[in-house]
């Protein structure tokens, strides 16, 4: 390129820096914070200004010297205001030690509310350095001995509380505990981060000087940089010269609106069923226990139904009556069978206890609303239902989730078209080619099915479970033909296909995750 | 369900068949609905998942064997203990435990010398049985003893927590049962089941010695069966006759799979039971039913007929007796889960295998379409990406932090909300009763990602309605937020007015007192004269409390209404 097409194609800011450059250039090469005075620049427009440069080969780093800098992670802050793990542990077994408790490292655990990674970590460490032994029966006792790591811990985060420092400015032990609970790849979950620190100076290259000894004898007038509707209005653009841009730099970043990438998932499903005759049914977050269980034939015994499995709502606790004939028939069925011509479950059925209200817990309480309703037959129908499960959350566990469901009814439903029905969801919501059924097991279907099939990208997975709802369930909600109930499990293959692999992800607050996440489905 | 570990060596010696693969084992799982969850080549060691909560008899290494045996062989090995013969060994009930604890049931076993395999699959059951089939010990719960020890007959009685005393498992002394359902472990655990009356259940032989303190614990001396014993005595006490005599059903065949030959013995009730005063266990109860063949069939959308249904049941374990039209069927002994017909159908469909069904499509046309205020949620959503809003996706559950003191409604009238009962967690522990908390989530979390942020949420909340059967409303609600140094009262009205332009929706808004807003700079939105929802510039409070930089605008609108208006 010709000395004057390079000026000309030169940005406002990399001419004040070439400038600056060379008319510093006796004292030597300048390093960032001497350029950014005498160039009159804001920090980020000087990188900006330097790498453009330096890509031009019309600036050189003349030097460059690298000091690993440690400061808190967001962790770390945390930690500085409610304590490291490896000290909350410390001083809830000491604490035990004095009123006599005896804590297992479960206990600790879920009292504290920590990660078993961290737990481990920190007994391990406390263990092996004699702060605390475990006895028998798994408890936790304190020593009554320091831990080094610990005090180590409590002092770095106070040192580094809102400044960074050199690492090496810290003695041997502290580095070693430093570099221990530093965030590395694969754990990000650390107190430290310790990031290269880079100090460069910068010269001119010969073609640098040569391009800031031009713009000196030029001049820079009468380039503008922008046009504007007064240079069009009077139409003194004609005398203006434009510069030029260099193209090929990354574009700013702009935001967008634009749907949640689990939306989009959610929403793709939805329009599959709804082009498969589906119709779709809504139902409330609170539900009483007789639709959420009672009227699936879940007996009141089942262990699904217990404390640690449903959120029970604290007020009102119970609706003052469930509608009839439902409740009767519903009663009738579990007590004995009822007219349905099962046995029934043959124990005492608590109305009591079909009043109680909770959070849904399954999609299917929407189903068997809609089966109460006097749905149409044939019909199908589904809904994308907001259920909740009393759940530790964690990678895998949500507490609060989306389930898909339905269900179909028709005088030719039997096990067959259950199985075509089943199939006809693989092809459409899973692309897959190959699929299995097997044996499961639900409380309210006999048969029951899961289907399982071969995934695209995710090899042999669970798609969903279905089946035939008993008699006990269709026939006293008033539905006297044979009714599939399905359900089907896609979490997995919407977190492939967002590329994620925490469930917690999906409701994620995290803004940029949200607008750069691209689904691939 | 059940997860059960099982071993290779041993299962393949119950089954018969020679040495077996894992592969093979799992190819048979579908018959037991078993889901094989991983295992050690190294150790043998298979773990198993079986989903049938109404199937106990298949939660031990010898169940799995039994059903796959039988349909290997095509039908039901015989259990010739179940047939009538008068038992030598008697078991005395006394009366007074009808409100605790009123059934039992027991059988010896001898001739099969315990393994360390052997023992393990013991234990797994007995703990599996008693833990789930029996809801923790509650209505039913297993003993096994060493016979030799044991002076018959045996008596289930009823003492007072200070007149006996006994050695339990896991300790050396003589403790009172007093002392053992305080102290002892197992009695802190399972004590409860039995506490609340004078006097406590206990099993114990002619000589007074003490088997166990059921549902509780046994005792050391002779409760405590070892590698080696040959001779064992079993007995499942409980709240529910049939399921006592289930369990036992169920471990007795077991044992008898493993060579043991059982003697059934007599229960003598101080009074009738259903069964009778005296009742023989182990004890076939199972009633012969008439199915139709063509309620089969017609729930199978196959015709096989008669002979092959019968077929089919015969080498899922069943006893059948097939006509033209009907089949009377007889569950094995060991099973106790036939309601209604369909469970009849179901297992006529695992024996010939699901495989063996060619799918068929519904045929009925149906027409497919959302909701009301699906659509309108759609079009909502639609409207708000044009306006440059990013949409994001919230828990439902949250905290009351953050719904009410961080939005500066503590104590307020607006500080009513749907509360969980039993909470893991504080943080998931309320619905929300509106939207703004959870765009703050995002901002809160999102202070470092570059701005303008534009978030909008059409999503459910609970509205506390205290006319409400349910004490609240789902409602599905819109959110809006707008965050940027310059964000302000005017830029969101904009937006929520051109929202409501396409909409079609009229409105007003009328100056409101909201803690969660600035004062003068926050409104009403009425449509038709009814409050639908709220708008204004956000209290810096509420900003510093989530932790948030920059000014923030927010709308709320009530989705149904639009819905509603058809």
């Amino acid at each position: 390129m010709d000395i004057s097409s390079l000026i000309g194609s030169l940005h406002p800011l990399e001419i004040k820096v070439l400038l600056a450059l060379r008319d510093a250039r006796s004292r030597g090469p300048m390093k960032e914070q001497q350029l950014e005075q005498t160039a009159a620049l804001e920090p980020s427009q000087l990188s900006m200004a330097v790498e453009w440069l330096l890509a031009k080969s019309l600036l050189s780093v003349a030097s460059q010297k690298t000091t690993p800098v440690v400061s808190l992670t967001k962790i770390g802050a945390q930690y500085f205001e409610k304590y490291a793990p490896i000290e909350r542990i410390l001083s809830t077994v000491r604490k035990a030690g004095q009123t006599g408790k005896r804590l297992t490292i479960q206990d600790i655990q879920s009292q504290e509310g920590l990660e078993p990674t961290e737990v481990s970590g920190a007994v391990g460490c406390l263990k092996k350095e004699g702060a605390i032994r475990i006895v028998a029966g798994g408890h936790v006792e304190s020593t009554g001995g320091p831990s080094p790591t610990a005090e180590a811990i409590r002092e770095l985060l106070k040192q580094l509380h809102g400044t960074p420092r050199d690492l090496q400015a810290f003695p041997e032990p502290m580095r070693r505990v430093i570099e221990q609970h530093a965030v590395k790849r694969g754990n990000a979950n650390e107190p430290f981060r310790i990031d290269d620190h880079v100090e460069r100076t910068f010269a001119l290259t010969p073609d640098g000087l040569g391009a800031a000894d031009a713009l000196v004898q030029q001049g820079v007038a009468d380039e503008v940089s922008q046009l504007s509707p007064e240079l069009l209005k009077d139409g003194s653009w004609r005398t203006k010269r434009f510069r030029k841009y260099t193209i090929s730099l990354r574009a700013p970043r702009i935001a967008s609106g634009k749907r949640h990438p689990y939306r989009e998932f959610l929403d793709r499903v939805k329009t599959k069923l709804v082009s498969m005759g589906f119709q779709e049914m809504r139902g409330s977050l609170i539900e009483t226990e007789f639709w959420n269980m009672d009227a699936l034939y879940m007996p009141q015994f089942h262990p699904a139904r217990d404390i640690h499995d449903v959120y029970f709502v604290k007020e009102p606790t119970h609706v003052s009556e469930i509608a009839e004939p439902f409740f009767s028939r519903v009663a009738a069925a579990h007590r004995n069978g009822g007219n349905t011509g099962s046995t029934g479950w043959g124990y005492d059925f608590n109305e009591e206890r079909a009043r109680r209200l909770v959070l849904r817990s399954q999609g299917t309480a929407v189903s068997a609303r809609t089966l109460a309703a006097g749905p149409q037959t044939p019909g199908k129908y589904f809904s994308i239902a907001r259920c909740f499960r009393y759940d530790q959350v964690d990678a895998t566990h949500a507490t609060d989730f989306f389930q898909v469901e339905g269900i179909v009814l028709g005088r030719d439903i039997n096990f067959r078209t259950l199985l075509g029905l089943l199939e006809l969801f693989a092809r459409e919501v899973a692309q897959a080619k190959e699929i299995k059924f097997l044996p499961a097991y639900f409380p309210f279907t006999e048969p029951s099915v899961e289907l399982h099939v071969q995934h695209p990208r995710l090899g042999w997975m669970e798609l969903g479970g279905a089946g035939l709802f008993r008699p006990e369930v269709t026939l006293p909600l008033g539905v006297d033909v044979p009714v599939i109930a399905w359900g089907l499990g896609l979490d997995r293959m919407a977190m492939v296909a967002l590329g994620i692999h925490d469930i917690r992800e999906l409701f994620t607050g995290d803004l940029d995750m949200i607008r750069t996440t691209r689904g691939k489905f | 369900m059940p997860t059960i570990s099982i071993n290779l060596k041993d299962f393949s010696q119950l089954l018969g068949q020679g040495t077996v693969t894992a592969e093979r084992v799992e190819s048979w799982l579908p018959l037991v609905k078993g889901e094989l969850k991983d295992h050690d080549d190294a150790t043998g060691e298979l773990r198993i998942e079986l989903q049938d909560s109404n199937r106990p008899d298949l939660w031990s290494c010898e169940g799995i064997a039994r059903q796959i045996r039988t349909a290997l062989a095509g039908k039901a090995a015989a259990y010739p203990f179940f047939k009538p013969k008068r038992p030598t060994k008697r078991l005395m009930v006394s009366p007074g435990l009808e409100p605790i604890r009123p059934f039992v049931a027991a059988c010896t076993a001898v001739g099969y010398r315990v393994t360390g395999e052997g023992l393990a699959q013991l234990i797994q059951m007995q703990d599996k049985l008693a833990d789930i089939f029996g809801r923790k010990r509650r209505t039913v719960s297993i003993g096994l003893y060493r016979l030799p020890d044991i002076v018959f007959p045996v008596t289930y009685t009823l003492v007072k927590p200070n007149e006996a005393r006994f050695t339990p498992l896991g300790f050396d002394e003589p403790m009172s049962l007093g002392e053992i359902l305080s102290v002892h472990p197992k009695g802190v655990e399972y004590g409860p089941i039995v506490a609340g009356h004078d006097r406590v259940p206990l099993l114990r032989d002619a000589e007074g010695q003490v088997l166990s303190l059921p549902p509780v614990i046994n005792s050391r001396e002779i409760g405590e069966v070892r590698i080696g014993d040959a001779e064992l005595f079993v007995e499942v006490t409980g709240t529910d006759l049939r399921m006592v005599i289930l369990t036992l059903n169920i471990l007795a065949a077991n044992l008898a799979d493993r060579g043991a030959t059982i003697e059934p013995i007599e229960v003598v009730y101080p009074s009738a039971t259903a069964l009778g005063k005296t009742v023989r266990t182990p004890l076939d109860f199972s009633q012969a039913r008439p199915i139709p063949v063509k309620t089969i069939e017609a729930a199978l959308g196959q015709s096989f007929g008669a002979t092959s249904i019968a077929r089919a049941l015969t080498a899922y374990g069943y006893r059948v007796k097939p006509s033209r039209e009907t089949v009377i069927v007889k569950l094995p002994p060991y099973r106790n889960d036939l309601m209604h017909a369909v469970d009849v159908v179901e297992d006529v469909a695992i024996s010939r295998g699901y495989g063996e069904f060619t799918p068929i499509m519904p045929s009925q046309f149906t027409v497919g379409g959302l909701s009301r205020v699906e659509q309108v949620s759609d079009r909502i959503r639609d409207l708000m990406i044009g306006l440059g809003f990013q949409e994001i996706i919230s828990n439902i559950l949250a905290s009351r932090q953050d719904l009410c003191d961080r939005m500066r409604l503590g104590g307020t009238s607006w500080s009513r909300l749907v509360e969980v009962d039993n909470a893991m967690s504080q943080s998931y522990s309320c619905l929300r009763q509106w939207i703004a908390p959870s765009l703050l989530r995002v901002e809160s979390a999102s202070t470092r990602v570059f701005y303008p942020h534009r978030v909008f949420e059409v999503g459910e909340i609970a509205v506390p309605d205290p006319a409400d059967a349910q004490g609240a409303r789902t409602v599905t609600a819109l959110g809006g937020l707008i965050a940027h140094a310059g964000a302000n009262f005017s830029e969101i009205h904009s937006c929520l007015d051109l929202l409501l332009f396409y909409l079609d929706y009229p409105y007003t808004l009328e100056p409101v007192a909201h803690p969660s807003f600035l004062e003068g700079r926050a409104g009403r939105v009425l449509s038709g004269g009814r409050p639908v929802g709220l708008i204004g510039e956000l209290h810096p409070e509420v900003l510093e409390l989530w932790q948030v930089g920059m000014p923030c605008v927010i709308f709320e609108l009530e989705v149904d209404p639009l819905a509603e208006r058809g």
